[in-house]
């Protein structure tokens, strides 16, 4: 008696314990007066200490005080795991209600996966944000007619910085040509100051930063699409080596200083900022960082513009690659009062409000907004005036496949530890094959 | 009911949580694993039956053999690096007194730390521009002996063996001084009769006893260094250009950094299976070094 007793025990602890570690906890509920408080989740990364996550962070409150028959379930993922978190819940087909995403790639792949549905009825009610979004804002949300998020961010990803006093005082302008700009690094690598600064240790910046401009003055943004969709085009085209090879040329005459594959994006930009490099090839994110590290002066002190053109280029030289940024996604499982509540969050996070907010917060927009330079910092004010002033290229990881961009960027730090172009172009090449396939 | 089937029957009974624990967490998903293997899965989506295209393709990827060989230098560094300082070590520090006390707990102490905040710690050390490392050279004199520690492929992975090394000494250093403590006196006292001294004393008397801790810190050794990740991460992520990729970063970036979880999976069978092989292979090295 004793033993069954026993034997009843241990097995009811083991059943307990395994659907205790199994069970979940359902998701209605209901507040006191009986009247259903609608549950919406929203997972984003607004974690860091940066103007940009500090003002996110205050609309999501605001949203929450302006609405108290909502109960929001907010998930804030630092950054760096945030794509691996959603990507995850991604695969279990459990994603939130609302979540930060990104143009292209990951769109097009939740979009086949039927994750998310299309947000053109929010749009279509509200005409005047939908046209103050700037000319192809939604290309990469949109998927035939559907448009699934508005973009809260704009990303140039290529611009070049420079220390005006470090090149005045070597008697150098910021280059134009890509002579000018070799010129400039045999004149600065003499004086031993380090002619650009770069930080190619998570393999990307190379890539997003350098390659996807230089590779765009040298084959012009037609032919890349191209190749990109292996229609009458392949990256072991004769532009696309000579594109590899300019790069090398670049590294080859110590335009970077050492250990740059060790280094990471944001000791780069530290580099940069604390004026031991005289220029430095980055995206818009930085000036983020840059209004958080530099001094006021060292501010003052910077100026932006394109990447140099090439002789014989087939490309328009006065672009800048770039993406629109993230923007709020839309789970397909989101239905009635659910829905009114997450358009509701969504306007209120990329609404025009928010993008001014935003914009305010040194960090560039897809939207038309009248700039408030004394509410910025000088170098972002340039830049804001760049950026309106040039055309927009690709982005090489916006448009290839995550496998086929991580061969290009390992393929670029072979490259620029001496690696053969005309081999890395095979590799990129066979990766784009397979992925075709 | 004899006595012998009821007390196995209760054990039985006793093993069944455990049992089933660890079947719902390790052995399901290692089997669900090799599975998803025959998938062409990006994660999202409908997943596609390739068959052994995935295991093919492992063999035929140049990245995976690299891994692998910078996978079995880590193992070796670890087995010919830990195993015999640990040892010596401990040999060493066997007293009580206080100095002894405060060098164990010194060669303990990386252990409790986090690997992200050794990664850190010694990814400044290595560090291109403000190196510690770097700086010391420099200021012996020795400009031409600095490197480009974690950016060079060429001295890279032997600059990443070096915390490894430093990191995982700790618990090694314990178990042999438990073993050593664990020898009983008379057995010295014998040696001392018989006039057995120093090496002769180690060699013959000393080591044969603690012989099976050490196969099994050997063991443990060689199962660690297979799946070290977090120091490789932290510090080059695997690259430049996957110079320092080892088996679990090439599985983590295949399935996590360019999401090809089909084949991700493949690669953690592959790492299981060789794991396995490395394990049995080495415990029969030994078990024939005992006769």
């Amino acid at each position: 008696m004793n033993k069954k007793l026993s034997i009843v025990a241990t097995s009811l602890v083991t059943t307990s314990i395994l659907l205790a570690a199994c069970g979940s906890n359902g998701d209605t509920n209901s507040n006191s007066n009986g009247k259903e408080k609608v549950m919406l989740s929203l997972w984003h990364n607004y974690t860091g200490d940066d103007q940009r996550a500090q003002t996110m962070r205050a609309i999501i409150e605001q949203y929450q005080k302006d609405h108290p028959e909502v109960e929001l379930d907010v998930q804030a993922i630092p950054p760096d795991g945030y794509r691996t978190r959603l990507k995850t819940v991604a695969a279990a087909n459990e994603m939130p209600d609302l979540f930060v995403m990104w143009p292209g790639v990951m769109t097009k792949e939740f979009q086949s996966g039927n994750l998310l549905q299309p947000i053109n009825e929010l749009l279509d009610s509200k005409k005047e944000w939908k046209d103050g979004f700037l000319p192809g804002s939604f290309d990469g949300f949109s998927i035939g007619e559907d448009i699934f998020s508005a973009p809260i961010a704009l990303s140039p990803t290529s611009i070049l910085y420079y220390n005006k006093s470090i090149l005045e005082e070597n008697g150098l302008q910021p280059p134009k040509t890509w002579d000018e700009l070799m010129n400039a690094v045999t004149v600065l690598k003499e004086k031993k100051i380090t002619p650009i600064a770069l930080g190619n240790k998570a393999a990307w910046l190379a890539q997003s930063s350098i390659f996807s401009s230089l590779a765009d003055r040298v084959t012009g943004t037609e032919w890349f699409l191209k190749a990109a969709a292996q229609d009458g085009a392949k990256f072991t085209d004769p532009e696309f080596v000579e594109a590899l090879t300019y790069l090398q040329d670049l590294g080859k005459a110590g335009a970077f200083q050492d250990g740059f594959n060790s280094i990471d994006n944001t000791q780069m930009e530290q580099y940069f900022a604390q004026g031991k490099a005289a220029m430095m090839i980055d995206g818009g994110w930085a000036l983020t960082n840059l209004a958080a590290s530099a001094s006021k002066e060292t501010l003052e002190q910077m100026g932006a513009t394109v990447l140099p053109s090439i002789p014989g280029g087939k490309g328009d030289p006065n672009t800048i690659s770039g993406v629109v940024g993230t923007g709020i996604g839309m789970s397909s499982k989101v239905k009635d009062a659910k829905k009114q509540a997450a358009y509701d969050l969504m306007y209120a996070m990329a609404g025009p409000d928010a993008q001014k907010r935003v914009l305010e917060s040194n960090q560039l927009v897809s939207y038309k907004v009248d700039l408030d330079k004394t509410k910025v910092t000088p170098i972002f004010a340039e830049v804001y005036d760049l950026v309106n002033s040039v055309t927009t290229t690709p982005v090489y990881d916006g448009v290839m496949s995550s496998a086929v961009a991580d061969e290009l960027n390992n393929g670029l730090q072979d490259l620029l530890m001496g690696g053969k172009p005309e081999e890395i172009a095979k590799k990129v090449q066979a990766a784009q094959e397979k992925e075709a396939k | 009911m004899t006595s012998t089937v009821r007390t196995r029957r209760f054990i039985v009974i006793g093993l069944l949580p455990a049992l089933l624990l660890f079947s719902f967490f390790v052995i399901i998903p290692i089997i669900w694993s090799a599975y998803y293997g025959f998938f062409d899965w990006k994660g999202i989506g409908t997943a596609k039956f390739i068959g052994f295209d995935n295991y093919s393709e492992i063999i035929h990827d140049e990245v995976f053999w690299r891994s692998l060989k910078n996978n079995m230098l880590v193992v070796a560094a670890s087995v010919f690096g830990q195993v015999p300082i640990a040892l010596v070590l401990a040999l060493l520090l066997l007293k009580n007194s206080w100095i002894h006390k405060f060098i164990r707990t010194a060669v303990f102490m990386p252990m409790v730390l986090s690997s992200v905040v050794v990664g850190i710690i010694w990814g400044y050390i290595y560090h291109p521009e403000i190196g510690i490392l770097n700086f010391l050279l420099d200021s012996l004199g020795l400009e031409s002996w600095k490197r480009q520690w974690l950016g060079d492929p060429a001295v890279s992975m032997y600059s990443l063996m070096v915390p490894i090394i430093w990191n995982y000494i700790g618990p090694y250093l314990i178990m042999f001084i438990a073993a050593l403590h664990n020898i009983p006196s008379e057995m010295d006292d014998a040696a001392k009769i018989d006039g057995a001294k120093g090496s002769r004393k180690l060699f013959s008397l000393t080591l044969p006893l603690i012989w099976d801790t050490i196969k099994v810190a050997v063991v443990l050794c060689i199962s660690g260094s297979l799946k070290s990740f977090d120091l490789i991460y932290i510090m080059t992520g695997g690259g430049p250009a996957h110079s320092t990729e080892l088996l679990a970063s090439y599985m983590y970036n295949n399935t996590f950094a360019i999401y090809r979880f089909g084949y991700g999976s493949a690669v953690s069978t592959a790492i299981i299976i060789i794991s396995l092989f490395l394990i049995a292979g080495s415990q029969y090295l030994m078990k024939s070094k005992n006769r």
